[in-house]
């Protein structure tokens, strides 16, 4: 690597150097901000906010769900994408920018919209209601306003890759005896797998962070439909900003590790690929 | 016979892009199927391989029927232009690939494999990736590929297009020798003619979704029947030339006629005439080969071992002699040189030259030219500037000519113009089209278009005869229009009286001798349809039911003509008489 290949941005050293700043100033100073805060508290104080049974209560909620709507994602975002990739069909540059709208939406009006549709009196929910389930005020009114939040981020990372698979490769498959399963199995899976993880990896990361669409319909009930960044500004709105770190903390390591764990998983699927091919 | 396809047609929205194509392919045959890129020469190996279905007719892999059988289950192999290669599996998985799919043990697997990359010269090479591969090296692991599960037929599609031309050359003769190794039927498609010649036992031109011609090479290059494959195959000039009782006269020149003619009076031709039989000298008594006419040498390019001259012709002498191109600008005339030739007799661009021709090949083709015919010249030149004649003549590489007629249409009236008629006359159908129709039929005129104003290819040909004289004429221009347009040809039976009456049997018996004759004088696939009733009216009712068709008449008798193709020739649509009179 003694000599570098010249570009059109200026050299390495510059850019390298914007980099670290950059990401120093949005994203490392806050977070060691957090760090110093949690760590200026006393050890007791710090485990009975961070294991008191209404933060553990938290996590299952917002870590279940977020995982719970990521896997929803993962099959249907698929599907959506497959469909505007390999389908040519009246108003399917519409549905294309429909996939979008959870971006551009404000969170919180995305999370009165699911509200006013599941709550008991509510468009789907009334219907619901007789049939024993309930959305709003529920686990399953949180999962679903994750879902719609994160959904983007599926579609959206797995419709390039599909559209690199090219026709020809099933139709090659197809001649050479493959049935569509195996054909889907072995070929286009392996081709966009490494997206689908990718999609699933931000949809999860997006949905743990999510907090204004789910409040409004998850109800705020303690231990069973509050999830972490709810609990973390009922500490702040108490003064309570140590205690507000610590969680904060907590969720940092959690997603850390779970995103890690991904990347690895990831890496790892790519490296069995190439080793299969011994 | 390995393959076999039995009137194979494929509509894409609405239009045939093959169009009845019938073939037999024997055991071992290498065989191309050559055609510019939308002829669908791609679409019927497609078809082949079962990746697309057929709307109609029927295809056997080795006495199976298959039209009906998905891709999987008919056991070819097909190698795709892009390779198609599986990029995240190694060379031998994507070999393996099809053994897999059968469960084939790993063994058997690693030894068939090993066989297939010692027939393509890859040994060595299990482990790579495809992208750590040359585009050749790929193109051969996607030729092992499809080979692995012992296919009954290899089917390439265009496999040397993204290769270049040393790679290609060298893959051309891997391909070849491993299909004489394994006496596999192989089916190649290509648009590169050199290609065809290079490795095809048997090669089938196709344009506009019909399978014009197939033969040997040699065979069809020498003996081409259609304008397009004799332009495609290798440059031609075409020539309009008469046939006459001593010979065909082109130019200045008679040449003896290698067919006879088969009784015809004298008419117009279509020749051919290679770039290479053309002879050019300084003077007239230096030509060793028959005179044709003298010409300007416009241009000499040196490509080796070979020059290449574009020739004026003297338009004095025979400023037409060309079948394409206007009457305004000056033809040229194509000409190719050996070393040995130039060495003999040097030309540069300017000199004035003899040209003579070595040898001249008849096309059978009875559409020569085209010549529109009305009363005053403006209205001849506007009627040549008509959008279907037009497109028509600029497809069939020919001219049209015009001729004034003042008294166009009046009985009794002589000729203005010489008493014979050449080519194809065209009129403009109306009110006084059947009057007009008829003066010049009655006059010389043998075949005849009648076009309207604002007429456009047809997307069906309808045709149709009275009297048994003109049945092969008209199924001979039938099929050489057909060549041109891409249209479904349909046969009319029309049957006297109702369906019920005696003459029933004998009118289906004429519908499918017609049929069978179409298809085998003249490749003419056609469907057909019987009508009950009087001839005009039905004809007139069939061609109303839809936009967008054309008719070709064959008549032998001209009484009461104007009164009975009155309705017919009113303009509706396009109309092609041909008259013969009865034997």
């Amino acid at each position: 690597m003694s000599f570098r290949q010249p570009s059109i941005l200026p050299g390495f050293g510059l850019t390298f150097g914007f980099t670290t700043l950059f990401l120093s100033i949005i994203v490392l100073l806050p977070l060691a901000a957090l760090v110093l805060s949690a760590a200026s508290m006393h050890w007791a104080d710090f485990v009975n906010t961070v294991f008191s049974a209404r933060a553990i209560g938290s996590y299952r909620l917002s870590f279940g769900a977020s995982l719970l709507a990521a896997s929803i994602n993962l099959v249907f975002g698929f599907i959506i994408a497959w469909t505007l990739v390999r389908y040519e069909f009246p108003g399917r540059k519409i549905i294309d920018a429909l996939i979008d709208m959870p971006f551009a939406l404000p969170t919180a009006v995305s999370g009165i919209a699911l509200t006013t549709v599941f709550a008991q009196n509510g468009w789907i929910g009334q219907y619901l209601e007789p049939l024993g389930i309930k959305v709003a005020y529920t686990w399953i009114g949180v999962t679903l306003a994750l879902t719609l939040i994160s959904m983007p981020f599926t579609v959206r990372a797995v419709q390039p890759a599909l559209l690199e698979v090219q026709r020809d490769l099933e139709e090659a498959a197809e001649t050479l005896g493959a049935s569509r399963l195996y054909a889907f199995r072995r070929i286009i899976l392996p081709t966009v797998l490494p997206a689908i993880l990718t999609g699933f990896t931000l949809s999860f990361a997006r949905a743990v962070g999510e907090y204004g669409s789910v409040i409004f319909i998850a109800g705020n009930l303690p231990m069973k439909t509050e999830i972490t960044p709810l609990l973390i500004v009922i500490h702040l709105e108490q003064f309570d900003y140590q205690g507000a770190a610590a969680l904060g903390l907590v969720m940092l390591v959690i997603s850390f590790v779970m995103l890690l764990a991904i990347n690895l998983i990831q890496g790892w699927g790519r490296r069995r690929h190439v080793g299969l091919a011994r | 016979m390995s393959i076999v396809l039995d009137q194979v047609t494929k509509l894409y929205a609405g239009a045939p892009v093959v169009n009845d194509v019938s073939l037999d392919i024997g055991d071992g045959e290498f065989f191309v199927l050559l055609g510019p890129s939308g002829s669908g020469k791609s679409t019927l190996l497609r078809a082949v391989a079962g990746l697309s279905g057929v709307d109609h007719g029927r295809i056997a892999l080795h006495g199976r029927d298959v039209t009906h059988v998905a891709a999987r289950k008919r056991g070819v192999g097909l190698v795709f232009q892009n390779y198609a290669l599986f990029q995240h599996m190694s060379v031998a998985d994507n070999i393996e690939f099809a053994l897999r799919v059968r469960r084939m043990r790993a063994r058997a697997r690693r030894q068939r494999r090993q066989e297939l990359l010692r027939l393509v010269s890859l040994e060595g090479m299990d482990e790579r990736l495809p992208a750590q591969l040359s585009g050749g090296q790929q193109q051969r692991v996607a030729v092992a590929r499809a080979l692995a599960h012992k296919p009954e037929v290899l089917l390439l599609d265009e496999p040397f297009g993204a290769l270049d031309a040393k790679i290609r050359e060298e893959l051309r003769r891997t391909i070849r020798e491993v299909q004489r190794e394994l006496g596999i039927t192989t089916v190649l498609v290509t648009h590169d003619q050199e290609e065809a010649f290079a490795m095809a036992d048997r090669i089938g031109i196709m344009n506009l979704g019909r399978l014009l011609e197939m033969g040997e090479p040699h065979e069809l290059y020498s003996r081409p029947a259609t304008r397009f494959v004799a332009t495609f195959l290798g440059a031609a000039n075409l020539i309009l030339a008469r046939r006459t009782p001593d010979g065909i006269q082109i130019g200045a020149a008679t040449v003896a006629a290698a067919e006879r003619a088969s009784g015809e009076r004298e008419n117009e031709v279509v020749t051919v005439v290679r770039p290479e039989e053309v002879e050019v000298a300084a003077t007239r008594a230096d030509l060793s080969a028959g005179y044709l006419t003298s010409g300007v040498v416009d241009e000499v390019v040196f490509t080796g071992a070979l020059e290449r001259l574009r020739l004026r012709l003297d338009p004095a002498e025979h400023g037409t002699l060309l079948a394409f191109g206007d009457e305004d600008s000056t033809p040229a005339l194509q000409v190719t040189r050996t070393q040995h030739e130039q060495r003999g007799f040097e030309v540069h661009p300017g000199q004035i030259v003899a040209i003579g021709v070595r040898r001249v090949h008849v096309l059978p083709t009875p559409l020569s030219s085209f010549t529109a015919c009305a009363g005053t010249a403006a209205r001849a030149e506007a009627l040549k500037g008509q959008l279907l004649l037009t497109e028509l003549a600029a497809r069939m590489k020919t001219r049209i000519g015009t001729r004034t007629e003042p008294q166009l249409g009046l009985s009794e009236a002589p000729c203005q113009g010489s008493d014979t008629f050449v080519g194809t006359t065209v009129i403009a159908a109306g009110p006084e089209g059947a009057q007009q129709a008829e003066w010049l039929l009655r006059r010389g005129a043998r075949d005849l278009l009648a076009l309207p104003a604002d007429a456009r290819a047809p997307q069906r040909v309808l045709i149709h005869w009275t009297g048994e004289s003109a049945r092969s004429a008209t199924l001979a221009i039938s099929a050489s229009v057909l060549r041109h347009v891409p249209a479904e040809a349909v046969y009319l039976g029309i049957v006297a009286g109702d369906a019920a009456s005696p003459a029933h049997p004998h009118g289906m018996r004429e519908l499918l001798d017609a049929r069978s004759e179409a298809q085998r004088s003249h490749g003419l696939e056609m469907r057909t349809e019987l009508h009950f009733g009087d001839g005009e009216r039905q004809l007139t009712r069939r061609l109303a039911e839809a936009p967008g068709q054309m008719l070709i008449l064959g008549v032998t008798d001209l009484a009461d003509f104007t009164q009975r193709f009155h309705g017919l020739l009113q303009g509706a649509c396009p109309v092609l008489i041909v008259h013969r009179g009865a034997a």
